[in-house]
């Protein structure tokens, strides 16, 4: 095949081209894998707690961690019809001693048996008493049987369960009961007269939605605000900069691969202008050359591809995030699918040039080298 | 450059020999030829001859595989690719067939590559150009693009700027292939006139009778074998 | 005459796939940096203005400001260390700031402070009066206003400006040490400290003590209640720190190489063009050097053209980004990356040298 044949001849040039889009897409797909990381990072523990209705204060800006409410407020948001169940919902970052070591995990605490548990765990079972905990396992710090104090002290948190994409604020998770996390807080200051619950995680009565049970309890309790737990997710703090900052991102690589691709298969293209007409003027048809064009833009993306995803897995395991990096397939094979795609338009005009070659050029040229 | 009293080009008993595998090509087979200070010679030859080959050899181009060659009193024929890369700039001038003209470049700046590379004052080297382009009647064009010229006009461009480095010996190709009987002829006058009015030395390669009455001696070559044809 | 430059003004649509390739990377670049430089000033503005070398916390705490405590009595043992020549507590408190006649909340971290930091001026004389950072401004914070934090709404009035002191991402606002205590008891009443505890200690060491050697004794002091770090050390533990340094700057590093890729091809590309006109400049007496010279200049050239568009890209791109988007142009992070594009520029066409240097003279006549 003549196209292949070319490619043989030149390796440095195709190599240069295979290289660099490589590097592009892996730059795509790695900004993709830590933007899905991150977002999961963020939100993971949210999406994975039974409430599929969270109450934070109004004043907390949508973000938990800043979220309090007084008791008698919870109170309030049970009394609202439409509710099934509802259980107040703590969440604080808290120092503590797990196999010797300090770490910074999300405690989340929930009522056992009521909104706020972990819907999905991987192993063991849910905490069902004060002094259990479940915890994420991503960051390997946590297996079943371990005991986890705080650093200033109180009493020990055994693990009995384990559970999968909940981390919360790029932080591991532990969930115990609501009890636990009170006198894991208590202990860590001292001073405190009171914990109070960070937000209220509700499941609606059968038949009420979400989003309407939302709306009611906005409208029957001035100072608390309800979302959905899908809203939740969205609205978390991060989670809306983080996607704009990776838009632009994402963006400008995807447009760079695009144009790399295009430009240079032109550029190749018009060099091979002589030849090509040559091969029209002694009988070859325009889609044989457009065939031969194809051919080499497959084989140059192929090996792009497997640049990019040597890298991004060579990337994933090396690089240090901070959080722990999961390819996703589904989000990897869109952005495979977007870079391909545009790639293929960015040849079109490569093609258009070829398809335009006109064979009676061949004859009449003033010599097929030199400059004019 | 000056007058040397001494021949502008001696070849003595040089051999090119070009092998690809087993097989062995003699492009040029023991050509001996002395051109004089101001001689213009005439190299007849059919395609595939060796005259081309020659030409190269002449010019510091090429190295020969056998035999010594000097220009203007410099034995090239030893020199290292540097060394003829200075010896080109300073000594020898050509013009190619195929013109080869930069083309986002104007007639002077054409002309003034040649003087880029070197160290020359550049002042004088504007001047140089300027004065060429009167000479060569390229005044009103001095500030065209190639290809806002016409096939004349581009190869007398070609002509000035092979006198542009005030060279010993002016090594010309073919210069008549691309033009027309009338066209080929004004050429030729022109490049033997700036020739004589420099008293420089050129060898000019073709394979055009009608033109071999410029030179002062025309000289054939066949299958890399030089010989003598009729002296004008 | 600069055959290089002429080429580039006369024919410049021929440099068009490079430059453009290298405007859209210099704007990622561009990007990339200040997303990292943003998020870097953000979260630790605070921390770096502070006075003194040392920082002292809880060792409880593992270097969280707020989940530090202090109280009097350690305090007390600290300040008693020798080579320790100041001490000053701070405390801080992360809420929401309801702006008048904004819809939405500011995210603030409130500051109680004893020693001025870096560019901050001593403490406002009144309780409930307060500094504000500069980055507030963006969501319409005023000098004069009065804000409300937290959920019962407790007022502080702002009485000046102070800059890059914020801290988590959150817009800085500096008190006294009563004005914190009592946002802290309005907004948490779950987490106050009693009265002469603090969160952290800024510690000044005496002139031609080590400051390694003065963290050492005071943990030593207080029996090992507290961990004593520099304040870089502390920085640099603040949540993400690190790891956001070394992922964007992964990040950045490929962005570079893919441009010296790019204009590796390029120049290949060209010089396979060029071939003629390089053989016929041989023949005339030019050296591969001075071909290879202009071939190096052009792409230098590239690199500071294509930076200077692209830098006009991302900084349209940065005026289009909400402010909630921690993006910070500086000028020393724009000289990095048009000293980086050149660089990589100039090792891009290196790869086109061989081929410069291959090309025979010869073939201008045959």
């Amino acid at each position: 095949m003549l196209a292949s044949r070319e490619i043989r001849r030149a390796p440095v040039r195709f190599g240069l081209l295979a290289g660099a889009i490589g590097l592009l897409m892996f730059l795509v797909f790695f900004q993709q894998t830590l933007l899905s990381s991150l977002l999961n990072s963020f939100t993971g523990a949210l999406q994975n707690q039974s409430g599929t209705v969270l109450v934070y204060s109004s004043e907390a800006r949508d973000n938990l961690e800043a979220s309090v409410l007084s008791p008698d407020i919870v109170g309030k948001v049970a009394s609202v019809p439409g509710v099934g169940q509802a259980a107040p919902l703590g969440a604080a970052t808290m120092t503590v001693l797990a196999k010797g070591q300090q770490i910074d995990v999300a405690m989340i605490g929930a009522e056992p048996g009521k909104p706020g548990q972990p819907t999905k765990l991987t192993s063991g079972r849910p905490a069902t008493a004060p002094g259990q905990g479940v915890a994420s396992s991503e960051t390997k710090s946590f297996a079943i049987g371990d005991t986890v104090t705080t650093a200033a002290g109180g009493s020990p948190v055994t693990i009995v369960g384990l559970t999968a994409q909940s981390q919360f604020n790029v932080q591991p998770t532990l969930f115990v009961t609501f009890d636990t996390f009170t006198s894991m807080r208590k202990a860590a200051n001292p001073n405190a007269k009171m914990v109070w619950p960070s937000a209220v995680a509700v499941i609606p009565a059968t038949g009420v939605r979400p989003k309407a049970l939302a709306d009611s309890i906005d409208a029957a309790v001035p100072q608390v605000t309800a979302l959905t737990r899908t809203e939740a997710v969205a609205g978390a703090p991060g989670v809306s900069s983080t996607q704009g900052s990776f838009a632009v991102l994402l963006t400008l690589a995807v447009v760079v691969v695009a144009l790399v691709t295009g430009f240079f298969f032109l550029i190749l293209t018009v060099q091979k202008t002589a030849a090509l007409t040559l091969l029209r003027a002694v009988g070859a048809p325009a889609s044989y050359l457009v065939r031969g064009l194809l051919q080499q833009v497959v084989l140059v993306l192929g090996v792009a591809l497997l640049v990019a995803v040597g890298l991004l897995v060579t990337a994933t395991a090396a690089v240090n995030t901070g959080l722990p990096l999961t390819i996703d397939p589904r989000a990897l094979a869109i952005s495979t699918v977007v870079v391909v795609g545009l790639s293929l338009l960015g040849v079109a005009f490569a093609v258009w040039r070829v398809l335009r070659i006109d064979p009676f050029q061949a004859v009449g040229r003033p010599g097929l080298g030199g400059i004019e | 450059m000056g007058h040397h009293r001494e021949a502008a080009l001696k070849l003595e008993n040089v051999r090119k020999v070009y092998r690809s595998g087993d097989a062995e090509t003699v492009a040029v087979d023991r050509a001996s030829l002395e051109v004089g200070p101001a001689e213009i010679v005439a190299l007849v030859g059919p395609s595939g001859s060796g005259k081309t080959t020659l030409l190269s050899i002449s010019g510091g181009l090429l190295s020969p595989s056998q035999g010594r060659v000097v220009v203007a009193g410099d034995e090239i024929s030893g020199y290292d690719p540097k060394r003829l890369t200075r010896f080109r700039r300073e000594s020898v001038g050509f013009v190619f067939q195929s013109v080869n003209l930069v083309p986002f470049l104007t007639a002077r700046e054409n002309l003034l590559v040649v003087t880029d590379f070197s160290r020359r004052d550049k002042k004088k080297s504007k001047a140089r150009a300027d004065q060429l382009l009167t000479e060569l009647r390229l005044e009103e064009r001095a500030d065209n693009l190639p290809r806002q010229l016409s096939g004349g006009e581009r190869q007398r461009v070609a002509v000035g700027r092979a006198f542009m480095n005030q060279p010993d010996l002016v090594l010309i190709d073919e210069p008549t292939s691309a033009l027309d009987t009338k066209l080929g002829e004004q050429v030729m006058e022109l490049i033997v006139t700036e020739v004589r009015a420099r008293g420089t030395a050129a060898v000019i390669v073709t394979h055009d009778m009608r033109m071999t009455h410029f030179a002062d001696r025309t000289l054939a070559i066949v299958d890399g074998i030089l010989g003598d044809a009729a002296t004008s | 005459m600069k055959l290089a430059l002429l080429e580039l003004r006369r024919r410049p649509w021929r440099f068009a796939p490079a430059v453009i390739a290298l405007v859209l990377l210099t704007g990622l670049l561009l990007t990339l940096g200040g997303l990292l430089d943003g998020l870097y000033n953000g979260f630790t503005g605070a921390l770096r203005a502070q006075p003194g070398a040392l920082l002292t916390y809880a060792s409880d705490a593992n270097l969280s400001v707020i989940r530090s405590r202090i109280d009097a009595a350690t305090t007390a043992q600290v300040e008693r260390v020798p080579g320790v020549e100041q001490v000053g507590g701070l405390g801080t408190v992360l809420l929401g700031a309801k702006i008048p006649g904004q819809a939405t909340e500011a995210s603030v971290a409130l500051f109680g402070y004893q020693r001025a930091p870096g560019g901050v001026p001593a403490p406002p004389d009144k309780a409930g009066q307060v500094y504000a950072d500069t980055s507030l401004k963006a969501y319409g914070v005023q000098e004069g206003q009065t804000l409300l934090l937290g959920p019962q709404r407790y007022p502080v009035s702002i009485v000046g400006w102070v800059s890059d002191t914020n801290f988590l991402l959150q817009g800085g606002l500096w008190g006294g040490l009563d004005t914190w205590r009592q946002v802290l008891g309005s907004a948490r009443p779950d987490q106050v400290l009693a009265s002469g505890t603090y969160q952290v200690l800024t510690v000044s060491t005496t002139a031609g003590a080590d400051p390694a050697w003065v963290a050492g004794a005071i943990d030593a002091a207080t029996g090992g209640r507290t961990q004593t770090v520099t304040r870089s050390f502390a920085v640099d533990s603040l949540p993400g720190i690190t790891q956001q340094r070394s992922t964007f700057n992964a990040i950045i590093d490929t962005t570079f190489f893919v441009a010296a890729l790019v204009v590796a091809l390029f120049f290949v590309l060209l010089t396979i063009e060029r071939v003629g006109i390089y053989a016929v400049f041989k023949a005339v007496g030019a050296s591969s050097g001075q071909l290879f010279a202009q071939v190096v200049l052009q792409a230098v050239m590239i690199a500071v053209v294509s930076f200077m568009v692209g830098a006009l890209l991302a900084l349209t791109v940065g005026r289009l980004i909400p402010p909630q988007v921690p993006l910070q142009f500086s000028a020393s992070r724009a000289l990095q990356v048009a000293v980086g594009l050149v660089v990589m520029s100039t090792l891009g066409s290196a790869v086109s040298l061989r081929r410069v240097v291959r090309i025979d003279p010869a073939t201008a006549i045959s």
